[in-house]
């Protein structure tokens, strides 16, 4: 538990300074969802990054549990992505995955993977030679995925949370020790940068925030071989980017269409009525309805954890 | 109440997602992959994966379409509340 409890206070103590680190040198953006418009840094990802580092460091050094060494490598190189993202705007949209698939390569190269994942009614598949493909292409949806929920304040962290407990929970009753404590280092960093990211946030996690909570997540699915339950538990997320993809017709940049998904009416978010706008969730939550921020999250967040549920019943289904 | 009634919804749309994804799985169990499952043939392994990424790039697409019909025929079709 030592490790869990040095990932969430050293992410909750380094927030401020990498919010001043973020003032200091611009890299901001602006609160869009804000009638105000205020500009905020969007460098609480840093803390999350080198929070969560050192709750896994912790574990591989001091309890020397080696399992880490390669997600440690897996998430920086994530974050170190997203943070270049974050500093120079944004990365050709069809390099980015490219670049995240190195996010991967720690985790092959170190082989900690079981290239016999559970699926329902099959059993274990022998996927030997297509399972290492497999877990190159996961690293950049699943990244991408979480990246593309960051949308309003918390919701990217509230999104994750039910993820991170849901395989807690399932390592917990397999009696994983040590999966168990990866997943609450990363639950721990998460709910430590709630209080400077909920609204109104005095911080962004950023895209290196959240590509960080991707690569964790989706080491975590590969190395606990929990990959059709982290699959059915990221439904929402997944959902939210292929929506996008397939709504805009192709890898672009969601920034460069031209019709949004949810509009800014009198201070609330209410979902575009038109045929050719993204298909995003938080269109799905705010059709036909006016909804202010907080409740937006928090119907996000609900939706989360609903498939954080069917995502552990189907581990128990399994008999994972 | 608007707010419970499209996060319904869109849970309603999960549990479908959900329970479809167990039914493809299920189904794809007991006909195509289940007479392919000859360890050690290279051609018949190929098949396999392929059959297996076909089967889900359906079921990923299927997902979309009853998204799509799920936002415009029921979320977005009712009167504009305020």
């Amino acid at each position: 538990m030592l490790e869990a409890v040095v990932s969430g206070l050293a992410t909750f103590f380094l927030a401020p300074a990498a919010i001043a680190l973020g003032r200091r040198l611009g890299i901001t953006g602006v609160d869009v969802h804000k009638p105000w418009k205020p500009v905020v840094p969007k460098t609480g990802g840093l803390a999350i990054a080198l929070g969560a580092a050192a709750g896994m460091l912790t574990g591989a050094y001091i309890s020397g549990i080696r399992v880490f060494a390669p997600i440690i490598l897996s998430c920086l190189i994530a974050a170190a992505i997203g943070f270049i993202e974050d500093l120079r705007e944004e990365i050709n949209p069809r390099l980015k995955p490219l670049l995240l698939v190195f996010a991967s390569l720690p985790i092959l190269a170190f082989e900690a993977y079981y290239p016999r994942p559970l699926i329902p009614f099959l059993g274990r598949a022998r996927l030997y030679k297509v399972y290492p493909v497999l877990v190159m292409a996961s690293y950049p949806i699943v990244c991408n995925a979480v990246n593309s929920v960051d949308v309003l304040n918390g919701s990217a962290l509230l999104t994750s949370i039910p993820f991170f407990i849901m395989s807690a929970a399932i390592f917990y009753l397999r009696g994983d020790y040590h999966l168990l404590l990866l997943s609450l280092i990363f639950l721990a960093a998460a709910a430590a940068m709630l209080p400077y990211n909920m609204y109104p946030a005095k911080t962004f996690i950023g895209n290196s925030g959240s590509l960080f909570l991707g690569a964790g997540m989706t080491s975590i699915a590969v190395v606990g071989s929990i990959e059709v339950a982290a699959i059915i538990a990221l439904i929402p997320q997944i959902m939210n980017e292929m929506y996008v993809l397939f709504s805009i017709r192709g890898i672009r940049s969601a920034k460069g269409v031209g019709k949004r998904p949810v509009v800014l009416e009198d201070g609330a978010l209410t979902a575009s009525r038109e045929l050719d706008a993204p298909i995003t969730l938080l269109r799905m939550i705010c059709a036909g309805i006016r909804v202010d921020e907080r409740r937006a999250v928090y119907a996000m967040a609900l939706i989360s954890a609903f498939a954080a549920l069917l995502g552990f019943l189907t581990n128990l289904l399994l008999g994972g | 109440m608007s707010l419970s009634r499209n996060v319904l919804a869109i849970i309603a749309l999960m549990l479908i997602i959900w329970a479809s994804l167990l039914l493809v799985s299920y189904v794809a169990a007991i006909t195509i992959l289940y007479t392919l499952e000859f360890p050690g043939d290279t051609l018949i392994s190929i098949a396999r994966v392929i059959l297996g990424l076909l089967i889900a790039g359906a079921w990923v697409l299927g997902w979309y379409k009853l998204t799509r019909l799920w936002l415009y025929k029921i979320l977005l079709s009712r009167r504009r509340e305020i």
